[in-house]
C-alpha cells in the first residue's frame, strides 16, 4: 500500500515498511496506537452484537493518537514555559484541564495518585527483599472475603 | 475471577504496577508522546523528556476516551438504525461534541 495522499499530521511519518497486516489504510504504522488495542477496548463497551467496521476502528485508532500528541503538546508547552525538562503525569493532568477535557483530568488525578501510591508500596518491597517481608495474613484474608462477597457471579 | 491487582503485586514481591497489564502499549504511547513534546518544544530546541508515568497515565486515559468515543458514535449508528459502527458514525460523534473539536480534521480528511 502506498503512503496516504491526505494531510493529517497523525499519518505523515508513514514508513516504508511492508504492510504486516495485509490490509487498510494505517497498515503497520508504528506512529499510531495499534489497532488491535483500540478494537479490544472498542468490543467492550459495545453490546455483544454490534459490529465495527475497520474504518471506523481505524479513525478511532487515529483520533486517541491524536488525543495523546494533543494533551502532551499543550503538556510540554507547560514545561518549556516552567523551564523544566519532564513531562510528568501532573503535566498532563493540568494540560487535560487546559484543553477543556475537565472530565479526563479529574479521572486521571485518582488514577495518577493510586498509581504512585502502588508505585511506593513496590518500591518498599522491593528494599525489604534482602529480609523477611511482613504480611498481616488477617489483613489480606478479610479483603479477599469481602472480594467473595462482592463477587455475586463468576 | 480477577484479583485485584495490588494486593497481587503485594504478594509477588512488588510487581511494581508500571510493569503490569496495560491496555495499551506504553512504549508506543512515550513515542507518540516524544513526537509531540519534540514538535511543541521546536522553539526552544529541546525534546521534553518523559517521566515513567506519564505514558501509564495515556494509557488509561487513551482507553477511556476510546471508550467515550465509541459509545457517542454507536449512539449515532443506533439513530441510523444499523448494528454496524461506521466511520460517518464517528465523525458524527466527533462533530456533536464540542470536546472534540481538535479532532474535526482527523475525521474529515479521511479519504475514501
Amino acid at each position: 500500500m502506498g503512503s496516504p495522499q491526505h494531510v493529517s499530521h497523525v499519518r505523515a511519518s508513514s514508513s516504508a515498511s511492508t504492510d504486516v497486516d495485509g490490509g487498510g489504510l494505517n497498515g503497520a504504522q508504528d506512529n499510531l496506537l495499534p489497532i488491535a488495542n483500540v478494537g479490544r477496548i472498542m468490543k467492550d463497551v459495545l453490546p455483544p452484537q454490534a459490529k465495527i467496521s475497520k474504518h471506523a476502528k481505524e479513525t478511532i485508532q487515529e483520533c486517541a493518537t491524536e488525543f495523546v500528541g494533543f494533551v502532551t503538546g499543550e503538556a510540554s508547552e507547560r514545561c518549556r514555559q516552567e523551564r523544566r525538562k519532564t513531562i510528568n503525569g501532573d503535566d498532563i493532568c493540568h494540560a487535560m484541564r487546559n484543553l477543556g477535557l475537565d472530565h479526563y483530568a479529574d479521572a486521571m488525578r485518582g488514577y495518577l495518585r493510586r498509581y504512585r501510591e502502588s508505585e511506593e508500596v513496590a518500591a518498599a518491597l522491593n528494599n525489604n527483599s534482602g529480609r523477611e517481608i511482613q504480611i498481616d495474613v488477617r489483613d489480606e484474608l478479610s479483603i479477599f472475603r469481602s472480594n467473595e462477597q462482592r463477587q455475586g457471579r463468576n | 475471577m480477577r484479583q485485584a491487582r495490588p494486593y497481587s503485586g503485594m504478594f509477588c514481591g512488588g510487581v511494581s504496577a508500571r510493569t503490569g497489564p496495560h491496555a495499551l502499549p506504553l512504549a508506543r504511547i512515550k513515542k507518540i508522546m516524544k513526537r509531540s513534546a519534540g514538535e511543541a518544544a521546536a522553539g526552544d530546541g529541546g525534546a521534553r523528556m518523559i517521566s515513567g508515568e506519564a505514558p501509564v497515565v495515556f494509557s488509561k486515559a487513551c482507553e477511556l476516551f476510546i471508550a467515550e468515543l465509541t459509545r457517542r458514535a454507536w449512539a449515532a449508528t443506533l439513530e441510523g438504525k444499523r448494528r454496524t459502527v461506521h466511520r460517518e458514525d464517528v465523525a458524527d460523534a466527533v462533530r456533536n461534541t464540542d470536546l472534540f473539536d481538535f479532532l474535526v480534521d482527523v475525521v474529515t480528511n479521511d479519504n475514501d
